[in-house]
């Protein structure tokens, strides 16, 4: 019994000193939340309709444009519908405001010039012709929706290739699919029922396929169309009307792009990867009326011309300034649904599904607080706070080694245990998943202080009334720690329930609070078990302490002690 | 009367747990006073309020470094230049440390007067504007919070009553709910009467203070209830039985609410004090307040509250106003036992070792036969 606590001591003991050694090592130290470091804060929240998944590219788009301009450790937080950025080092409240703001609006941009950026791709080029046939074929198939009618597909693609897609010719090649920029075709996938659709006599309504080439990095491509020059200067990405410049996703490809025509609200918020003629593409119905199929229709039969609006007869699909996709049409007019083809790969398929979902049902952020720290003022407060905490510790314990003598060293022991492992889990959950550490939740440390010590006060004074009723110590550490312990899981439970209760249904300094709170005292648990009860176990096992003396009560008479002297 | 030796003095007698307060007797002073305090708070509620901050109402904030050119009339006037309505500015110098900050808190103001309001006061202070800090908090914003804030308290508290009904029983939900409303309604008082700005800050600390009332509740309350099992077999009125279980717990709830106590006094001392972090003075005086208060109400209120209920048990009604006091509550204390002709004599033993004289009956009354260990051989 007594090998077995040593051992389980022993293993604790190690385990703890590893996870602490290896968070030295691996020089992970809890990041400091923004009230610690200073710089802004920014909270927003989403208004009207949206969806989750708008709202998740947002946090994105947020993420990628917080990393682009380098702000150290940000912290960007989901809490429930708001989004928190948390700037530190950042000064200007407008510059952060900017910085976080995004739309999530997608618009359809006519390409008036694009230009590969890098020229290594031209290989590519000689990819043999295979599109019309592979779309032709594998369309009807393909639309699986209910109502397709497959048949007109077939009339689609043959003329795309010869009219308008000279570059599309290159697209599907299997080999260019590793390549960055998907060789992109837009066909339509009709979800409205076929008798409307012969009815309506509209020949090129019900399949029509947008044959789109993105990529750009043919040969054929380039010298078909204009170029463009990098630095020439655009218009704000955001005005809609205005002649822009952009790039695509992973800057292979520059565009100057016209006014956009159209958003992506002209679909309905059902994007989907799908396999579309034997690869991925992205399949999207459009909505009805004058604000979905006649706007896209628009563009697309401008497209489709080749006029002066679009020369290079592609539709950018442009997100927050960047061209997403910029496939080919291939056809003038679309009723129910339009197919994104080309070489993408599944994720690349998905990742344009999502941005168009979101793109149909635009989330429109608003800023809901603002908070700028000045560091000075965090400084202070940390240092502060620091020296106070270890200072108020100081005295607990010395309170504790005035009150239990000898038995404080337990106590101290287990403080340090403790202490070291919430180290090493905030350190950790610093790194892993943006934890800051805050003044609140410092605050929050310090207080739970007090509650591991409770733990100790609860068990040595039912050990004391154990002693004193004239047990032997070691009878009674393992009784008084048995009641001890229930008693200290009712009380911590009560804690566990409010801090996951807060932590999860309030926002803010809260809900820091509430996962300190948490972490205190699941340590506290822990420590009781694998600390303090085989130290304590053993220490009462040990000759030494056999009598109770430690403790200030003598049991060899019962409860004479006035042990400081009898203060009256 | 009794073979035990209690100490004269108060201190040993504390240090040993062999005090004899009349909890349940003395209740109504206890009632009394914290009756008194709830009023003076509600009054102070309805007729003062409480100073949200910007965080709750929404509004703009800001805090400029102070400056022979920079004072409260500056800013004032910095507002004026600027368009913002100034009767409900609330304007105030704070001193942190060595340095003093003007703080400027207004209602909800457009981008461009927070920049304006922020350029104008760095300029008048000769400060750079990264030296003024600005805050803003939409008024939707706050009152979302607000309203999240009151949603977590209300389900956490349905959650707690329900665990302490269940693993206690729903007298003792309701006592410690009682008196932690207790302790909050105080604390909140407090901020009402001294008129400080209640921040994300301050309700972390209420947070605390309920948490740790209720935490310091439950402790007492799993004593009551051992105790409770220990007379079952005994006509002991419910009075005595809280009555032994709160002088027994007494030294414990003090320990812990000193060693709660030590780490936020230093905060408030030393932290705000001596370092001057005002992020940590208003903290640190709602836990300390929430702290002594949370320990208070555990015995004085929640104890006599759940005596109270218990009362109207059938099985303790007839018992009602029998309680024992003085030294026989103090024999009750000492050995865990029924006082009265049940008195266990108990021999003092010389020796550290085991009494073996007592052990026919405190044994058999103070815990239950142990089952055999399987696991030894």
């Amino acid at each position: 019994m007594s090998r077995r606590l040593a051992t389980s001591l022993a293993i604790f003991l190690s385990v703890v000193a590893l996870a602490l050694g290896a968070t030295f090592a691996a020089g992970n130290e809890p990041s400091l939340g923004l009230d610690l470091q200073g710089g802004v804060s920014v909270t927003q929240e989403p208004v009207g309709e949206y969806n989750s998944e708008s709202l998740d590219i947002a946090v994105e788009r947020i993420r990628e444009r917080v990393d682009s301009l380098g702000v150290a450790e940000p912290e960007i937080i989901r809490q429930g519908d708001a989004i928190v950025v948390n700037l530190p080092g950042v000064e200007n409240q407008d510059e952060a405001i900017r910085l976080v703001q995004v739309t999530g609006e997608v618009l359809l941009r006519p390409v008036l010039a694009a230009t590969p950026i890098t020229s290594n791709e031209n290989p590519s080029a000689s990819v043999p012709t295979a599109d019309p046939g592979a779309s032709s074929t594998v369309a009807p198939t393909d639309s699986g929706a209910p109502t397709d009618s497959g048949a007109p597909t077939s009339i689609a693609a043959p003329p795309i290739s010869l009219t308008l897609a000279p570059p599309a010719t290159a697209t599907p090649g299997p080999s260019r699919r590793p390549m960055g920029t998907p060789t992109t075709t837009i066909s339509a996938a009709t979800v409205a029922p076929a008798p409307s659709d012969s009815s309506t006599s509209v020949p090129t309504e019900s399949s029509t396929t947008v044959a789109a080439d993105t990529s750009g990095s043919t040969t054929t491509v380039v010298s078909a169309e204009p170029t463009v020059d990098p630095n020439l200067a655009g218009g704000d990405p955001s005005d809609p009307t205005a002649t822009v410049i952009a790039r695509n996703a992973d800057g292979s490809e520059i565009y100057q792009l016209g006014p956009a025509f159209a958003s992506g609200e002209v679909f309905n918020s059902d994007a989907q990867a799908d396999i579309i003629q034997g690869g991925w593409g992205v399949r999207v119905t459009l909505k009805g009326g004058a604000a979905g199929a006649d706007l896209w229709n628009v563009g697309a039969s401008q497209c489709f011309s080749g006029g002066a609006t679009c020369p290079t007869r592609r539709m950018a699909i442009v997100l927050d300034g960047v061209v997403q996709s910029a496939p080919t049409v291939n056809q003038p007019s679309f009723s129910g649904g339009v197919d994104i083809t080309g070489s993408f790969s599944e994720s690349e398929a998905k990742d344009l599904a999502r941005v168009l979902k979101s793109g149909a049902l635009p989330v429109r952020l608003e800023v809901q607080a603002v908070q700028t720290v000045s560091p000075t003022l965090g400084d202070d407060s940390l240092q502060a706070a620091i020296i106070a905490g270890l200072i108020g510790v100081a005295l607990v314990l010395l309170f504790m080694l005035f009150y239990y003598r000898t038995l404080a060293l337990v106590v101290v022991g287990g403080l340090l245990v403790s202490g070291a492992i919430q180290w090493s889990v905030i350190s950790l959950l610093s790194k892993t998943n943006g934890l800051a550490l805050s003044l609140s939740g410092a605050a929050g440390i310090i207080v739970s202080i007090g509650v591991t010590v409770d733990s100790y006060v609860v068990f040595f004074e039912k050990l004391k009334d154990e002693v004193r009723a004239g047990r032997t110590m070691r009878n009674s550490a393992e009784r008084s720690f048995k009641s001890a312990w229930r008693t200290i899981i009712a009380a911590d439970i009560v804690s566990l329930i409010g801090a996951f209760t807060l932590w999860y249904l309030t926002v803010g300094s809260v809900r820091g609070f509430a996962f300190f709170l948490g972490l205190s005292t699941l340590c506290d648990m822990v420590v009781a078990w694998f600390f303090t009860r085989p130290t304590m176990l053993l220490i009462a096992r040990g000759r030494r302490y056999g009598g109770g003396r430690a403790l200030g009560v003598d049991s060899s008479s019962t409860g004479v002690a006035s042990p400081a002297g009898g203060a009256a | 009367m009794s073979d035990v030796v209690v100490s004269k003095s108060l201190w040993g007698r504390l240090y040993n747990g062999q005090t004899s307060f009349d909890f349940y007797g003395k209740r109504r002073r206890g009632f009394g006073l914290s009756l008194a305090l709830i009023v003076i708070s509600i009054v102070s509620l309805f007729t003062r309020g409480v100073n949200l901050g910007i965080d709750f109402e929404g509004g703009v904030a800001w805090q400029v470094p102070a400056s022979a050119t920079m004072n409260v009339d500056a800013a004032r006037s910095v507002l004026d230049d600027n368009g913002v309505e100034t009767s409900s500015a609330k304007i105030q110098t704070l001193t942190s440390g060595t340095e003093e900050f003007i703080r400027i808190q207004v209602g909800d103001e457009p981008t461009e007067v927070r920049t304006a309001v922020q350029n104008q006061l760095a300029e008048e202070a000769g400060v750079s504007v990264d030296e003024v800090s600005v805050s803003s908090v939409s008024s939707s914003w706050g009152r979302t919070i607000t309203e999240k804030a009151v949603r977590a308290l209300i389900i956490f508290l349905v959650l707690v009553s329900m665990y302490i009904a269940w693993r206690f029983e729903w007298r003792m939900a309701l006592a410690a709910i009682l008196a932690m409303m207790h302790d909050v309604l105080v604390s909140v008082g407090i901020y009402s009467l001294t008129g400080f700005e209640v921040t994300p800050a301050t309700i972390v600390a209420f947070l605390t203070i309920l948490g740790f009332s209720l935490y310091d509740t439950i402790v007492v309350f799993d004593k009551v209830q051992d105790n409770v099992k220990r007379f079952s077999g005994t006509r002991v009125p419910v009075a005595d039985i809280v009555n032994v279980s709160a002088n027994q717990v007494l030294m414990r709830s003090l320990n812990t609410s000193i060693a709660a106590i030590l780490p936020v006094l230093s905060l408030l001392v030393l932290g705000s004090g001596v370092f001057g972090a005002i992020a940590l003075r208003e903290f640190s005086l709602a836990l300390l307040v929430g702290v002594t208060t949370g320990a208070y109400s555990s015995v004085f209120i929640a104890t006599p509250l759940y005596a109270i209920f218990k009362e109207r048990e059938p099985k303790f009604a007839s018992l009602r106003g029998s309680h024992v006091t003085g030294t026989a509550l103090q024999q009750m204390v000492v050995t865990g036992l029924p006082s009265g002709n049940r008195a266990v004599k108990r021999v003092e033993a010389s020796s550290g070792e085991a009494q073996t004289a007592d052990v026919s009956a405190s044994a058999v009354l103070t815990h239950p036969p142990r089952p055999r260990k399987k696991r030894r051989r």
